[in-house]
């Protein structure tokens, strides 16, 4: 059995079952393998997790790119266009989403939760290039010191979609899509040339008037 | 518990500025539209919350009878509405900027599975127009243009929870009690969550069309049902202009009376034959044209009430010229709609029936002639006196209980709509009631 049918069979063991299996052993003797060879491809369930959750990143991904109009879009709808794939994903594998990062959370991740770091450093490289494409087009300002700080930003509000996803309770999740339009839109406003950066244009210039 | 009417702009120039044939939004809605205060920022997208929910309160506190409601809403103050109500409003809206194309995409998936560039032939992803929940998207399919609405996500969830949001400030301080107020609150909850249901809109228009089909001058979209959904809607994209672009073409008397006529009639047969009624005739749901020596064409049908009989009647008989000449059938006819009660003391009785007959004879004027200019700027001086008078009286301003049924608050407003179309062509109408032959 190779590691993408077993990744398969943990996501459909969570979602039917709700709970993670008892035991790796339980698990592989379901599977009609060996523990032995569950720990060729996996060292725990929780590495399961973080390799499922940069599958979904990845897969949005593709799938995104995958739409002809993508080519076409500016940095802040490639970021939508993910989000929204994402959430596709997501839906299928709600009970997944749930269980790793914890319905209970009620406010913002205090230390984002381990199951995430993988799929989020390959999001970090994401949006980097997404801003990097964007100081190119003139979508996103160039801030030499404020811009290193923008990679954080995103990924707050990763985390922040995550949360709300996992806490909606309305009609196909529709206001987790209003909370990511709504989310990107501002932020991509903010990094955009805006009324910041006109009036230290502004300032600079006079400044200089002196001289 | 009177709250004292703090200052707002109501200086002549602000009222007539908002009656400005510049200013028109298009595919906003008609009541912020007229309320749209001459300073006002402009708004690119409608706010369909904001605008019920000020038309509820100056329905529910202004409601001393249907037909001063009709008066009073084309004068259309603000004040009208306590500076609380209005805040309170303001933090329940739901605001809403274009749909991004990615989020216009996943619209689609949800609903056919599909992305629109599967669905069509072409699909424009930059909405042309804002609709009052949604937007619509320009797109071609086997050769005809199509107008393509998409909704808003979340609308629909947030008008239950907007109104109740808002009901305890009604209750507390209009000092109503929760059974006077629940049938008007019911009312406007049930035709807004109606209006989110594009599959219903879409049945509604084919039929409208359908039964419509012999009134002269009027042109109705096709509607393409295996493109369209709870959320998303297709229909041919008409052609015409709205009302503000059109004006500006500087179109003749003749043709500007024909599409004038085509609107009554329109009206006409809807109130008295259909009994349903296109309730929400704003600019943003006409387009005009030249074509045939002037043809409307009907977009949007959200809000379509079905008028009970027995409302349909009452309506009715008050705008009959029988009924003003006789003040004790006036006064018969009032009781039986609510609106004056057995248990009014005489003054308050005296007052109501003195307003109502003002406000029946101007507003009613129109129906009791044969033919009826819309362009007579006398007549809408007289409205806009009348609407003064009204909010100046003191004693009228201390009744803040609804009246009458709760089924006048979308009849005045169709009618209050279709009012201000006309005037704002100039047309000169037959207004008579005469059946059409089928």
């Amino acid at each position: 059995m190779d590691s993408i049918a077993l990744k398969a069979a943990y996501l459909d063991f969570l979602r039917r079952h709700g709970h993670a299996p008892k035991t790796v052993f339980a698990f592989a003797d379901a599977q009609g393998i060996s523990e032995a060879e569950f720990y060729q491809h996996f060292a725990s369930f929780a590495v399961l997790d973080r390799e499922s959750w940069a599958d979904f990143g990845r897969q949005a991904r593709e799938k995104a790119a995958a739409e002809p109009v993508y080519q076409g879009y500016g940095s802040r709808e490639k970021l939508l266009a993910f989000y929204y794939t994402l959430l596709e994903i997501l839906k299928q594998n709600r009970s997944f989403a749930i269980l790793t990062l914890g319905r209970s959370q009620r406010r913002q991740f205090a230390i984002v939760p381990t199951v995430l770091r993988l799929f989020e450093r390959e999001f970090d490289h994401f949006v980097e290039e997404l801003l990097r494409d964007g100081r190119v087009s003139g979508e996103v300002a160039s801030r030499p010191i404020l811009q290193e700080a923008y990679g954080r930003i995103f990924r707050r509000q990763l985390q922040f979609i995550l949360l709300f996803f996992v806490r909606d309770e309305s009609a196909n999740f529709e206001r987790t899509d209003a909370a990511v339009e709504k989310a990107v839109t501002l932020s991509f406003d903010l990094v955009g040339r805006n009324t910041l950066d006109s009036a230290l244009d502004f300032g600079r210039f006079l400044l200089h008037k002196r001289m | 518990m009177d709250q004292p009417l703090e200052s707002l702009p109501t200086s002549k120039v602000a009222r007539a500025a908002r009656f400005a044939k510049t200013g028109f939004k298009v595919g906003a809605n008609y009541v912020q539209h007229y309320a749209k205060r001459a300073v006002g920022a402009d708004s690119t997208t409608a706010d369909l919350h904001q605008a019920n929910a000020e038309e509820l309160y100056g329905a529910l506190s202004e409601m001393k009878g249907s037909v001063l409601k009709v008066a009073q809403m084309l004068a259309m103050e603000k004040n009208i509405l306590p500076p609380a109500y209005a805040e309170q409003f303001r933090q329940a809206q739901y605001q809403t900027p274009p749909l991004s194309g990615p989020l216009v995409v996943k619209a689609f998936r949800d609903a056919f599975g599909r992305s629109p560039g599967e669905l069509f032939d072409e699909f424009d992803p930059v909405a042309r127009q804002a609709a009052s929940i949604g937007q619509v998207h320009w797109a071609q399919l086997d050769g005809q243009a199509l107008a393509v609405k998409v909704q808003y996500p979340g609308v629909a969830a947030s008008i239950r929870s907007d109104i109740a949001l808002v009901k305890p400030v009604a209750l507390r301080v209009l000092g109503l009690k929760e059974e006077t107020l629940r049938p008007y609150l019911a009312e406007v909850e049930a035709r807004l969550v109606e209006e989110t249901d594009y599959a219903l809109e879409l049945r509604r228009g084919q039929e409208v069309a359908e039964k419509c089909a012999h009134l002269p001058h009027l042109q109705f979209a096709r509607y393409y049902p295996a493109r369209s959904s709870a959320r998303v809607l297709t229909m041919d994209w008409l052609p015409g202009q709205h009302l503000k672009e059109f004006m500006a073409t500087e179109p003749s008397q003749e043709i500007r009376n024909q599409l004038g006529q085509a609107l009554w009639d329109f009206y006409q047969f809807q109130l008295r034959e259909l009994r349903q009624l296109h309730a929400d005739p704003h600019p943003g749901n006409f387009l005009f044209s030249p074509e045939g020596g002037g043809t409307v064409g009907v977009l949007d049908f959200g809000c379509v009430k079905d008028v009970p009989a027995t409302e349909q009647q009452q309506f009715l008989a008050l705008l009959a010229p029988e009924t003003l000449a006789d003040p004790a059938r006036l006064e018969t006819l009032l009781a039986e709609a609510g609106v004056l009660r057995p248990t009014d003391a005489p003054t308050l009785r005296a007052l109501y029936l003195r307003t109502l007959r003002q406000s029946l004879e101007l507003i009613g004027r129109p129906f009791r002639e044969a033919t009826f200019d819309f362009g007579d700027p006398t007549y809408l001086q007289s409205l806009y006196a009348l609407g003064d008078n009204l909010l100046q009286d003191d004693e009228l301003r201390q009744q803040r209980e609804p009246r009458g049924s709760a089924h006048f608050v979308y009849l005045n407003r169709t009618y209050v709509g279709l009012f201000s179309l006309l005037t704002d062509l100039g047309a000169v109408v037959r207004t008579e009631w005469r059946q059409v032959a089928v």
